[in-house]
């Protein structure tokens, strides 16, 4: 027992790791060994101090995780204290890791929280691979394709320490999912990536000519108008002049165009890709992740298999079931991925299916054979060089049943697509 | 191009204030109305265990107006260790009702809190007038017999507050709510509302007909909205046949092939969006059927002056169906689809005009003063409303039949359901699994077994029989929070039975 421990402090856990129950694996070894790992060996890595990451922290630290790690890039917003509950009006613009970390060892005696301020493509594997377990609470589908592939990638047959089981979390409103991917083993989050609603995107063409919205109104202020009149300057999205200017001329033009409902929220909402969230949602996908790493890390009970969905706008309507590993997954499957295309299709046509294919959606791949390469988005050279292919039908560079690797630097993996003709 | 300094918009107006920034991804789900319902609700909490502050934090965060923990007790060990609102061993002997209030309140300066250190079963006997001032209360794991008192109390009569029941120990848990009734305008349903393609309205059959699209311009053609493309094909097509929409898989077959036969390029992606949606011409818009059977409510028949605005609603909308064509009111919100900006907003400005009339019909049937935004949301929301009707906490366990019938339909919950019933009714501390299966089997008709699932739930009952795990806690925290919102809102739809959850293999079922 640690100095921080007073009597009974555990009074409620313990029960659970006294004695095992009907469903508890034969191999849970009940009693004081596992409280010493849970207590004293147990190293957990969080991903996310915001929604699910503040909820998250809260509950291992309750449950006896005393080594806890917590990664998050971004600084306090108002906007964030309806729900993350570490985090006080006087915290506004400070960063979010460190200042969860020290809320949550003022309020949970010896637990020790190490947090880091930055991006998760910051650390390399010598960093994941001290953890048992990682948790992610993210709300950014970029950083968990990169956190499960960087974990997929981890595992080295030879050393079963390497397999680090990830718990992911997501909400929406009234929704949200858990799942406990195990590497290698089962699903992984880029199995999973057709189950993603497909974001709104509005054509071109409507948002230039033709709107009807209030949305394609914003859309034309912040994506045509905004860089025709600012250049090079980017937009931000969280300083209140530039959403004034944006919802000043998509007003505007709303007025010219007789269209009703544009309004501050609205601009807000579209051009941040705001999601709804709240404090009760995220409580119980944070709660489900937490629980799924307690029964992990003592084995005091059978965890998750492996998907569990929660909708909550009608009664309480939940699903548990498994999802299954896909052998095309192009970070743990193996196979290479089947892609019918016409012998019509020109390079370019074939990046843009790859930017919205449901189950590849990659931004800015590059494409290469193993002999040669097709389009590379950088460096400036190379893709100077390789752009007059852009124009070209694919099947002057890929023979049928040729394999094409699409690169992108967002993701830590390469897909390998097995083009066949379907003409 | 317009330019914005010409134009009387100025950012500085429109730019919301610290509140609404600050709840601003909440209000994006219930809306100012909402959050005014939640402002003005007051809670009583009864306990201050780890899962009634959890179920609390769910609900100041978001601005719940006023909260009460009752709880005589005082902080003991255990409850440092597991209770986020308590600050770890320095509570140790301090008021937890005292402690937890602190240290929610702190969540959010706009919610009021107050520690109330009197025991349950002395206001029960001295002051039952306690609870009237209250919105709702929730009682997490509460002795049976004060429970049994407070739910009866409570269920007296229609003005007293809501009562929440949260039961739970080690992974498993359960909570129902007790309420007598409970309408709902803003369901946020999912399905949207008819177009009615198939009843076209005058002006918008008139403009259909009228357009002549032999001689439209090229660009035009391209943009005639979906919705005029069917009516027209759909008058077209009753003009030459006896006045009957398709009703053969031939017939429908045809009409798609007509519409298609409109199109004056190959690319016009209004005529495709047409085709796809052509089963609208032979889908009969009428007044959806879970509508037309809250016409048969027994509010209906007695209703009064004193009756609720809600029911003089129904009955204004029951009359409305009664005229042709039969259908809801019409709705004024258009979906987007292919067209230029004129026809779209010209089709919309059909729409708005038809739905304000329609509205304006509505009302003339209303025999007593409502508001107007009352009447809008009312008639915006007609396809979706609900009327629920609750029933007196431990009403199911009183009924053997009926726990009969939950074990034959959802065996797993039910048998979740009775372990945790047969804990509160036993009374050892370390009830056996034999004294426990005893209890839940005594629940049920004879004859009747215990499903299978129920040795995995009592098993787990008699491993932890005292046990109010942090994430289980939690877990239940945030149904509770999520539910209690919707009923304060009456907006959404609430539970209406038994939520029960299984931790271990993580699933939510419902008795």
């Amino acid at each position: 027992m640690s100095t921080s421990d007073w009597q009974d402090r555990y009074y409620d856990i313990d029960q659970v790791l006294n004695t095992p129950g009907p469903r508890t694996d034969p191999a849970f070894l009940a009693g004081d060994g596992v409280k010493d790992f849970l207590r004293n060996q147990a190293k957990i890595l969080v991903i996310g101090a915001g929604g699910l990451g503040c909820e998250i922290l809260a509950n291992l630290a309750l449950t006896g995780f005393k080594d806890i790690h917590v990664i998050d890039m971004d600084t306090i917003d108002i906007s964030n204290l309806n729900r993350q509950f570490l985090f006080r009006q006087k915290d506004v613009g400070k960063p979010k890791a460190i200042v969860a970390a020290e809320f949550i060892m003022k309020r949970v005696p010896g637990v020790k929280v190490t947090p880091y301020f930055g991006k998760i493509q910051d650390k390399g594997d010598d960093y994941y691979l001290q953890f048992n377990l990682v948790i992610c609470g993210l709300d950014s589908v970029e950083a968990r394709r990169w956190m499960s592939a960087t974990l997929v990638n981890l595992v080295d047959p030879e050393n079963p320490e390497s397999l680090k089981p990830l718990i992911d979390g997501g909400t929406e409103g009234f929704k949200g999912q858990a799942r406990v991917i195990l590497p290698t083993i089962t699903s992984c989050y880029e199995c999973s990536l057709d189950m993603l609603n497909k974001p709104t995107a509005f054509p071109i063409c409507t948002i230039a000519n033709t709107p009807r919205l209030p949305e394609h109104c914003i859309e034309w202020a912040s994506v045509l108008e905004w860089p025709r009149v600012h250049g090079e300057k980017k937009v931000d999205t969280d300083d209140p002049e530039h959403i004034g200017w944006l919802y000043t001329t998509a007003a505007a033009r709303a007025k010219e165009f007789n269209i009703e409902g544009v309004t501050w929220s609205l601009t807000q909402g579209v051009v941040k890709n705001i999601i709804p969230a709240i404090a009760s949602t995220n409580a119980i996908i944070a709660a489900s992740c937490c629980n799924e790493a307690f029964k992990i890390a003592t084995s005091s009970a059978a965890y998750l298999n492996n998907y569990f969905m929660l909708i909550g706008t009608e009664g309480v309507y939940s699903y548990t079931f498994e999802h299954e590993k896909r052998d095309d997954c192009p970070v743990c499957g193996g196979e290479s991925l089947e892609l019918p295309i016409s012998s019509e299709f020109t390079v370019e046509q074939l990046i843009e299916l790859l930017v919205e294919k449901q189950d590849v959606q990659i931004k800015k791949p590059s494409l290469s054979t193993p002999t040669s390469q097709i389009y590379l988005q950088a460096p400036p050279q190379l893709e100077q060089a390789t752009r007059p292919n852009l124009s070209k039908k694919v099947k002057e560079l890929v023979s049928e049943g040729g394999e094409v690797t699409v690169t992108s630097t967002s993701l830590p993996f390469s897909l390998s697509l097995r083009i066949t003709y379907t003409n | 191009m317009a330019t914005t300094d010409s134009i009387d918009i100025t950012a500085a107006q429109a730019q919301p204030d610290s509140k609404t920034r600050r709840y601003d991804r909440q209000l994006r789900l219930w809306a100012a109305s909402g959050q005014s319902a939640l402002e003005n609700a007051r809670l009583l909490v009864i306990s201050g265990s780890a899962t009634s502050t959890s179920v609390l934090k769910n609900l100041v965060l978001p601005g719940v107006g006023h909260f009460t923990i009752l709880d005589p007790a005082n902080v003991t060990h255990r409850d440092a260790g597991n209770n986020f609102f308590l600050e770890g061993d320095s509570s140790i002997g301090k008021s937890r009702a005292e402690e937890a209030v602190r240290l929610l309140a702190e969540l959010n300066e706009g919610v009021e809190g107050k520690a109330d250190t009197s025991s349950l079963e002395h206001i029960l006997d001295t002051n039952p007038g306690y609870f009237a001032s209250y919105t709702l209360v929730i009682a997490h794991n509460l002795e049976p017999k004060l429970l049994a008192r407070l739910s009866t109390l409570l269920w007296a009569d229609d003005t007293l507050p809501i009562l929440v029941v949260v039961n739970s120990d080690g992974f498993l848990g359960e909570f129902f709510i007790q309420f007598h009734e409970h309408t709902i305008i803003e369901s946020h349903s999912e399905t949207a509302p008819s177009l009615r393609i198939d009843k076209a309205f005058p002006a918008l059959y008139d403009y259909a007909t009228s357009l002549d699209f032999a001689s439209m311009d090229p660009t035009d053609h391209t943009h005639v909205p979906y919705v005029v493309i069917l009516v027209r094909a759909l008058a077209d097509w009753e003009a030459a046949h006896d006045g009957k929409a398709p009703q053969t898989s031939a017939d429908k077959k045809a009409f798609k092939e007509a519409v298609q036969a409109m199109k004056i390029k190959f690319d016009e992606e209004n005529f495709d969006e047409a085709e796809a949606q052509a089963y609208r011409c032979w889908t009969e818009t009428g007044v959806p059927s879970d509508i037309t059977a809250l016409f048969q409510d027994p509010q209906l028949s007695k209703l009064g002056p004193t009756s609720p605005p809600f029911y003089h609603l129904l009955d204004a909308l029951r009359q409305f169906t009664l005229l042709p064509p039969h259908t809801l009111p019409l709705s004024s919100t258009l979906p987007d689809m292919k067209a230029n900006t004129s026809s779209y907003i010209h089709l919309q400005k059909l729409y708005k005009t038809r739905a304000e009339e329609e509205k304006a019909t509505l009302k003339g049937f209303l025999t007593v003063p409502i508001d107007d935004a009352m009447v809008d949301s009312f008639v915006k929301n007609a396809h979706g409303l609900k009327v629920l009707r609750g029933k007196k906490w431990g009403a199911l366990d009183a009924e053997p039949a009926s726990l009969a019938s939950a074990v034959a339909s959802s065996p797993k919950a039910a048998a979740t359901h009775l372990a945790l019933s047969a804990l509160s009714s036993v009374s050892s501390p370390t009830p056996s699994v034999e004294a426990l299966t005893a209890a839940a089997q005594a629940l049920l008709p004879p004859g009747i077994e215990l499903p299978d699932e129920f040795s995995d739930a009592v098993g787990e009952i008699a491993r932890a029989p005292n046990a109010d795990l942090p994430n289980t806690a939690a877990f239940l925290g945030g149904l509770v929070a999520q539910e209690v919102i919707k009923m304060i809102t009456k907006q959404y739809v609430p539970i209406d039975g038994y939520c029960v959850v299984d931790l271990i293999e993580t699933w939510t079922g419902m008795v």
